[in-house]
């Protein structure tokens, strides 16, 4: 493991932005701590990079325990939600800036600078100063600054949240490959889902200074190991339905009676067998699994459609029964009139159930 | 307004024309300005052609440039220009670097900094008066404090303001000690306007204290040292208070700066014509240093927006 | 934990004292007025110069009443003429230029005239200007007119003499204000009179407030205007005490020294509770962060 964090904890007068957190990232993994704004992936961030003390627990680089030691003696790289490009330097001062502390000669910085420029094509901007680049360029140079020194792991804040939306995919694909080539552990801070999950090897997505689920990108998604993470990822949001657990039919046909008299019968994970009849349940199920069918039927809800919205390949339909209002998306071409009844279906395996504690129940 | 008002409130409805709004809203801050600035120096330009004495009763005679000619050409006027100079020159430069460093040592955040920082901000709130009813007493040579200390390392009674040097030095100090809290009011404003981030990508790109302070934090300073010089150069070319108090011009004129001059002529001379031609003068410079002065304040406005 | 470095920007205690002791230092003169004006006639000239001694309230006293030797009743200074002289010129030139500086800062802020930046420019040039160019005619006006030496004259100056610092502060802080709220309540039907009461002034209250105080130190502290154009009726505190340094019976620091404790007492609160607006006060505005 070359970063660690144990039960490492910020405290900010009486509120406490970080609590507890357990992580570890290796050598080469990609790291995305993904969370809604003040959720505390900053300041974690800032306390693996020296600039914010840690209030309990410890941070380990390389296996050394870093925590007393200033930014500067941590040997990290990191680049800023702002940027941090030096204003009264050029873009190639900006890169060679990192380079001053490591005692090369003139000619070795130079080649260095010259190599990332090449990586990240800043040729034709190396004599410009920041206030001259363009939003995608300062964000570039940024990059380029934080990869030029050979440091014991990356630390980015933000990388593309200051990028429109063309310049941001481009950029997540840049980025991607520079770090691939690096094999050095990366942590990436972001509120951006799809980021995280096109950049990430793992994502750990927080909550209130609290890791919520650390997962591969496809598991956070297709896995959500509770209500937070379930409602957190994926866009359109899931369908999070309140329901009772009425009955079990079988190994894992579950019967649920959901608010407004409706029932619906589901096949959903065997872990429902450990749930007594008449607990209290979450359903969820993302809006590209729902079905849409014009015959009623068991296991699904009879609704109306509500207000259709078209994006392109796919439409986006909100169905309400009275006291759900549920998201379903289907193919463009499906005829969908707003007003009319229609009948939504629960396709075997697509529905998740969270207990009342909020966790998700599901055999491992 | 009434229909009926359209006759006997014409003027009224003249003046309360929305496209007049400006223009009388300024007009009663101008009007006395004009009365009290402006028409003054108009009626002081006239004099300045004349050999008008405001002691005497005799009709004065035109004299054309005479003035201005005799006052460029007298030694006295350039040894007061001088003296200003040094006095101006000495100060600011004391100023610039006591602000400076005050402000160096007050950017950090730390306990009861608003409370400690009224120990070094009062000295500019205080009238020029008191200050220098009290310097003259610290540089008094029997019972002043600076006497005093600096007894323990001559001992030669020290009297501070006796030689030109020293009376130069005394003013000097008064008027910088004054105003160095100002310049470190401005210094201040440059440091906290930069970014914390920046700090934090220097420290974490490792760079030396050095390196960081001219990389990052000179460049968001350097032009508010650009506005504390000239606007304390402005100010000081104005000295007139603490050397009246102080040293009265003396020992000689050796302290005798140019609005202490200007004083004299005018007032213990009534030359009130020759006074009026270097008023003039003065004016000339001043209007040059406010407008550096405002062409400094725009380039800083735009550098911050 | 022992700390081994600090967080950027921040310091703790140990850095107050230091700056505690670098801030004595500098605050040194006057603490040695103020320590001055707690000593007797004989302490305040003791050589070597006395800290420790035993304080006195007397020198705050005779600013204001000296006790006739002959009658042995006490009767009011003329000291206490010049501090009501001080405050009423003050007061009232203070308010007056901010009625007026606040309606042309409006303005130049909201209507700019043509030329808006030269009016500004000669306005501030006025302020900028050694005062005693200025006051060579103004001199010979006062003399014709016969306002020399009276309240009207002197307040009337001071009033021209704050307009430029006026309209420039108070015009520093309307072109923050979001003119947008301003749209909203004209599209709202809310006449020009009413954008100005209702809407602009209450937001800048207390850069209104901060510029009076500004303006009431600057016309406190003023010396030369008085000096020239004050009567023995109209004698404000800096003249009297400018005056007091060349009798012949030997200064009296003491008094001098209570003088200008009084007066810092009024500082105190400035400094602390202006301390954000003191660097736009201090440039007329023209520096605001």
């Amino acid at each position: 493991m070359t970063i660690e964090l144990k039960k490492l904890t910020k405290r900010f007068g009486s509120l406490t932005a970080v609590e507890a957190i357990d992580l570890d990232v290796g050598d080469g993994e990609v790291l995305c701590l993904l969370g809604p704004s003040g959720c505390g992936k900053t300041t974690t961030l800032r306390m693996v990079a020296g600039l914010e003390y840690a209030s309990e627990g410890d941070v380990f680089l390389q296996g050394k325990r870093v925590n007393d030691l200033a930014p500067r003696d941590r040997n990290v790289a990191m680049s800023f939600q702002f940027y941090a490009l030096y204003p009264s330097l050029s873009v190639a001062e900006n890169l060679a800036f990192p380079l001053h502390g490591e005692g090369l000669s003139k000619s070795e910085i130079n080649a260095r600078v010259q190599r990332i420029s090449d990586t990240l094509q800043l040729g034709g901007i190396l004599n410009r100063t920041p206030g001259q680049l363009a939003e995608g360029e300062k964000q570039r140079v940024a990059v380029g600054r934080s990869i030029i020194r050979d440091p014991n792991c990356f630390l980015f804040d933000e990388p593309l949240s200051r990028l429109d939306v063309q310049l941001r995919e481009e950029m997540r694909g840049e980025i991607k490959e520079v770090l691939q080539d690096l094999s050095k552990p990366t942590v990436i801070v972001t509120h951006d889902q799809l980021e995280a999950l096109t950049m990430a090897d793992r994502i750990a997505v927080m909550r209130d200074g609290r890791i919520e689920q650390v997962d591969t990108p496809h598991n956070v998604f297709q896995r959500p190991s509770n209500l937070f993470v379930a409602g957190f990822i994926g866009t359109p949001q899931m369908n999070l339905i309140p329901a009772t657990f009425t009955a079990l039919h079988g190994d894992d046909t579950a019967e649920f009676a959901v608010e407004g008299g409706q029932t619906l019968t589901v096949v959903v994970d065997p872990a429902i067998k450990t749930l007594a009849p008449g607990a209290k349940v979450t359903l969820g199920i993302r809006p590209r699994n729902l079905e849409i069918s014009t015959e009623p039927v068991a296991d699904g809800l009879s609704t109306r459609i509500d207000i259709v919205e078209p994006m392109g390949a796919e439409t986006l339909a909100h169905m309400n029964d009275g006291h759900h209002d549920l998201r379903l998306v289907t193919d463009w071409r499906v005829p969908l009139t707003e007003g009319e009844q229609a009948h939504t279906r629960f396709p075997p395996g697509t529905t998740h159930i969270f207990t009342e504690d909020e966790q998700v129940l599901r055999t491992p | 307004m009434a229909e009926a008002s359209s006759t006997q409130g014409g003027f009224g409805a003249w003046l309360l024309d929305p496209k007049r709004r400006g223009a009388l809203l300024v007009a009663p801050a101008l009007t006395i300005l004009f009365v009290m600035n402006i028409f003054p120096l108009l009626w002081s330009f006239g004099l300045s052609f004349f050999n008008y004495k405001a002691s005497s009763q005799r009709t004065p005679k035109f004299k054309g440039l005479d003035n201005y000619a005799d006052v460029l050409t007298d030694e006295k006027v350039w040894e007061r220009f001088q003296t200003t100079a040094v006095i101006v020159a000495s100060s600011v430069l004391l100023q610039l670097i006591v602000g400076f460093l005050l402000a160096l040592l007050f950017a950090k955040a730390f306990p009861l900094r608003r409370i400690v920082l009224m120990l070094v901000l009062t000295p500019m709130m205080l009238s020029f008066v008191s200050v220098g009813v009290f310097f003259k007493l610290f540089y008094e040579p029997t019972f002043g404090i600076v006497s005093y200390v600096l007894n323990f390392f001559t001992t030669e009674k020290f009297v501070m303001l006796a030689t030109p040097a020293g009376a130069i030095a005394g003013i000097v100090i008064a008027d910088a000690w004054m105003w160095s809290p100002f310049v470190m009011l401005l210094v201040l404003a440059g440091l906290v306007s930069v970014p914390k981030y920046l700090y934090e990508a220097a420290e974490i790109d490792r760079a030396s204290k050095w390196r960081t302070f001219w990389t990052i934090t000179f460049p968001y300073i350097k032009s508010l040292l650009l506005l504390a010089v000239l606007f304390r150069t402005i100010e000081t070319f104005k000295l007139f208070d603490i050397v009246y108090i102080i040293t009265e011009g003396g020992p000689g004129s050796s302290t005798e700066t140019i609005a202490v001059y200007l004083y004299r002529t005018g007032f213990q001379f009534f030359k009130t014509s020759q006074s009026s031609a270097l008023a003039y003068i003065v004016l000339f410079i001043v209007i040059v240093l406010t407008n550096l002065y405002l062409y400094a304040v725009n380039r800083r406005e735009a550098e911050v927006s | 934990m022992a700390r081994k470095y600090r967080e950027i920007g921040k310091a703790g205690w140990g850095y107050t004292a230091i700056t505690t002791v670098v801030g004595l230092i500098y605050f040194f003169p006057v603490l040695w007025i103020i320590l001055t004006a707690f000593k007797t006639r004989t302490d305040a000239l003791a050589v070597p110069p006395k800290l420790f001694f035993t304080p006195t309230f007397d020198n705050f006293v005779s600013v204001f009443y000296r006790s006739s030797i002959t009658t042995g009743t006490s009767q009011a200074t003329d000291m206490a003429l010049y501090f009501f002289n001080s405050i009423f010129i003050a007061g009232v030139s203070v308010t007056a230029a901010l009625i007026v500086g606040t309606l042309a800062a409006y303005a130049f802020s909201r209507y700019p005239l043509r030329g808006n930046d030269t009016y500004l420019f000669i306005i501030l040039t006025t302020r900028m200007l050694p005062p005693i160019v200025v006051i060579i005619p103004i001199f010979l006006m006062f003399r014709l007119s016969g306002l020399a030496g009276s309240y009207w004259g002197i307040i009337l100056l001071y009033t021209a003499f704050n307009i430029p610092f006026s309209v420039w502060l108070v015009k520093s802080f309307f072109d923050e204000l979001n003119p947008e709220i301003e749209d909203a309540a004209r599209m709202d039907g809310a006449s020009e009179r009413r954008v100005f009461f209702r809407f602009c002034i209450p937001q800048i209250l207390a850069g209104l407030s901060a510029t009076f105080v500004f303006g009431l130190i600057l016309t406190w502290n003023e010396f030369l205007f008085a000096l020239l154009l004050t009567g023995v009726e109209t004698r404000t505190v800096p003249v009297a005490m400018a005056r007091t340094m060349g009798g012949e019976v030997g200064v009296d620091y003491g008094l001098l020294a209570a003088i200008v404790t009084l007066f810092l007492i009024p500082i105190f609160f400035v400094t602390f509770l202006l301390q954000n607006q003191l660097l736009r006060g201090v440039t007329f505005g023209t520096v605001k962060k």
